[in-house]
Parts: C-alpha cells; sequence; structure tokens
C-alpha cells in the first residue's frame, strides 16, 4: 500500500495540477476582459498592466499545466506554478488586508464570487501539490540526475 | 554540477515564460491594442500612468477613474453620474443618484432625454456593468460629441459599487 501510494503519488498529483492549470487557463482565455477586470479589482496594477497580465497569465498556466500533464520539463512547469501560486497568495492576502471584498478571478470569470480567503487555501494547496512533484516525481528526479 | 543545473533550469523557464507571453499577446492583440489607445493622452499628465499612447486628435475618448475618485465625487455631488445600462438593469438597482442612459438613447440628438438639463462643463461619470461593459465607453464618447468636456469612464461600473456597498437605489429612472 505504503509502495504503490510512493509510486503512484507524484505522477497522479503531476497531472492533477497540471490539468486544473489547464482547466483555469481555458476559462481564462475564452473571456479575457473579464478576467482583466478581476485582476484590476485588486487595485494593484495600473490600467493597461491589468489588461497586459490578463493577456499573458493565462498562457503561462496553459503552458505549465501541459508541461505537467505531458510530462515534459516537468520540473520547470512545477517551479512555474508554484512561483504564480505565491504572487498569488501574496495578490489575495493584499486583498485581505485592504479589506477588498472581491472576486478572486481564478476560474470561471463573473460566477459565484470566491471569497480571499478560500482562494488562499487553494492557493496553499496548489503550492503543496507542486512541491509535492518537485520532491518527488521521479521526471523530476531524473533530469536533475542527468544535468547534475 | 547545481549551478549548471540551475542556469540551466532558469533558462528553460525563462523560454517557456517568454513563448506564453507571445502566445498571449498576440491571441489577444485587438484587445491590448484597444485597451492601450482606450487610455487617452491626457490621462498621462492627470493621472499615474505612463503608457498612455497618443490618440487622434479628433477622437477624444472618456478618461477611467477608479472607485475612490468616484465616491469622492458622488458624496460632493460634484458629477453626474449616468448609467448606461438598460432601464432594465437600472430599475433593478443603480448607483444612487445615477441618470439613465443606454447606448441607443445616447445617439440620440440631444443626448439626454427632454427634461434633463446637464451643463457643458459638468463632470460626467459614465458606468455599466463592470470591465466587461462597454456601453460606458460608448456612451462617454458620444457625450465628448455631443461637446461635453469633463467625461470619464468608471469601468468597475456598477458590480464594484454595489460590492464595496456604496448607497445604491433601485426603480424607475431619477
Amino acid at each position: 500500500m505504503k509502495e504503490s501510494l510512493k509510486r503512484y503519488l507524484p505522477a497522479t498529483v503531476r497531472i492533477a495540477l497540471g490539468i486544473i492549470f489547464i482547466y483555469a487557463a481555458l476559462v481564462k482565455i475564452a473571456d479575457p476582459v473579464a478576467f482583466a477586470g478581476s485582476v484590476a479589482a485588486y487595485k494593484i496594477l495600473p490600467y493597461f498592466a491589468n489588461y497586459l497580465a490578463a493577456a499573458v497569465l493565462p498562457f503561462v498556466e496553459l503552458a505549465c499545466g501541459l508541461l505537467l500533464v505531458t510530462g515534459y520539463r516537468v520540473k520547470c512547469g512545477a517551479l512555474i506554478i508554484a512561483a504564480m501560486n505565491l504572487v498569488f497568495m501574496a495578490a489575495l492576502a493584499s486583498a485581505i488586508v485592504r479589506g477588498l471584498d472581491i472576486d478572486c478571478g481564478c476560474f470561471k470569470q463573473g460566477g459565484d464570487k470566491t471569497s480571499p480567503w478560500i482562494a488562499l487555501a487553494r492557493d496553499t494547496v496548489f503550492l503543496a501539490m507542486a512541491f509535492v512533484v518537485l520532491k518527488m516525481d521521479p521526471k523530476v528526479k531524473r533530469v536533475s540526475a542527468q544535468q547534475g | 554540477m547545481p549551478k549548471k543545473t540551475w542556469l540551466h533550469t532558469a533558462l528553460e523557464i525563462s523560454l517557456i515564460i517568454l513563448i506564453s507571453a507571445c502566445a498571449g499577446i498576440a491571441w489577444n492583440w485587438t484587445l491590448l491594442s484597444g485597451a492601450w489607445r482606450g487610455e487617452p493622452t491626457q490621462q498621462a499628465q492627470t493621472a499615474q500612468s505612463s503608457q498612455a499612447a497618443a490618440t487622434p486628435a479628433d477622437e477624444a475618448l472618456p478618461m477611467p477613474i477608479g472607485l475612490m475618485q468616484v465616491k469622492e465625487l458622488h458624496d460632493a455631488k460634484e458629477a453626474v453620474i449616468v448609467d448606461a445600462r438598460s432601464v432594465a438593469s437600472f430599475a433593478e438597482g443603480h448607483i444612487a443618484g445615477a441618470v439613465v442612459l443606454p447606448v441607443e438613447e445616447a445617439r440620440k440628438t440631444p443626448p439626454f432625454p427632454s427634461g434633463v438639463n446637464i451643463p457643458k462643463d459638468a463632470t460626467i461619470i459614465v458606468y455599466c456593468n463592470g470591465f466587461s461593459c462597454h456601453d460606458s465607453m460608448e456612451v462617454g464618447k458620444v457625450l465628448m460629441q455631443a461637446g461635453y468636456a469633463s467625461v470619464y469612464v468608471y469601468e468597475g461600473g456598477y458590480p464594484e459599487w454595489r460590492d464595496a456597498g456604496y448607497p445604491v437605489a433601485t426603480g424607475g429612472a431619477s
């Protein structure tokens, strides 16, 4: 039981995280204006930068999701996802500190509002998943060993 | 060698981000160029952004305005607030004290219905249903073309105002 968990857990986490990010990317790509609105609601970036972030971020998410699902360049994909999650968590924390009652804008735009606290908890789980991939996935270990 | 490994990874990460960014910019080119043009030259002089692109002199565009500025002007009664949504949406809920002016109404001459007298030098703030709605920009442009000099577009619109807990009203046109 423990052996099979050790064998299959990293791949399961990697593919699950990849699918989550692909889904998150596709719903944002489908409605970039609404996502720009969600970014702007954080009141962190200037006017045009909201649109630029809304244009670029989903494609970075999509690329990383595809890398994780396909198992190609897993280390890079997981590192970018971990870094993005840290940025998202910092933005959410700043929204909480400033008392902004906004939708996190993480997945479907314009749907039911997800509070920053729930989004923060969810991003913590995603961050943990990225670390599981980085620490345990055999594809990451093999590449590191080859490069080292 | 760990240093070599990290350098290699950093290069790969940079490449992935660069390719993704190029794909995102190419995919959203129309949106981005529209957003870029939407920030008029005079905005760079009055506000924080220095990214404003030059716009043709004959194409006057309303300036964007944020929630806090709208609230200040609303409280001080220093601006006319115009709701660019439909009359039905307006009746369901609107910023307290707003005047309803849907796009098709605004395109008539004069833009405001009879009985609504707004001086040409008044500060006008137009809003609609948030960032995914473009009617506020359309109405703003029409008002500028009609001779109103000080027109702003509040892009957060009714959803942001309502969610901020600021005064709203329901019912017919005021």
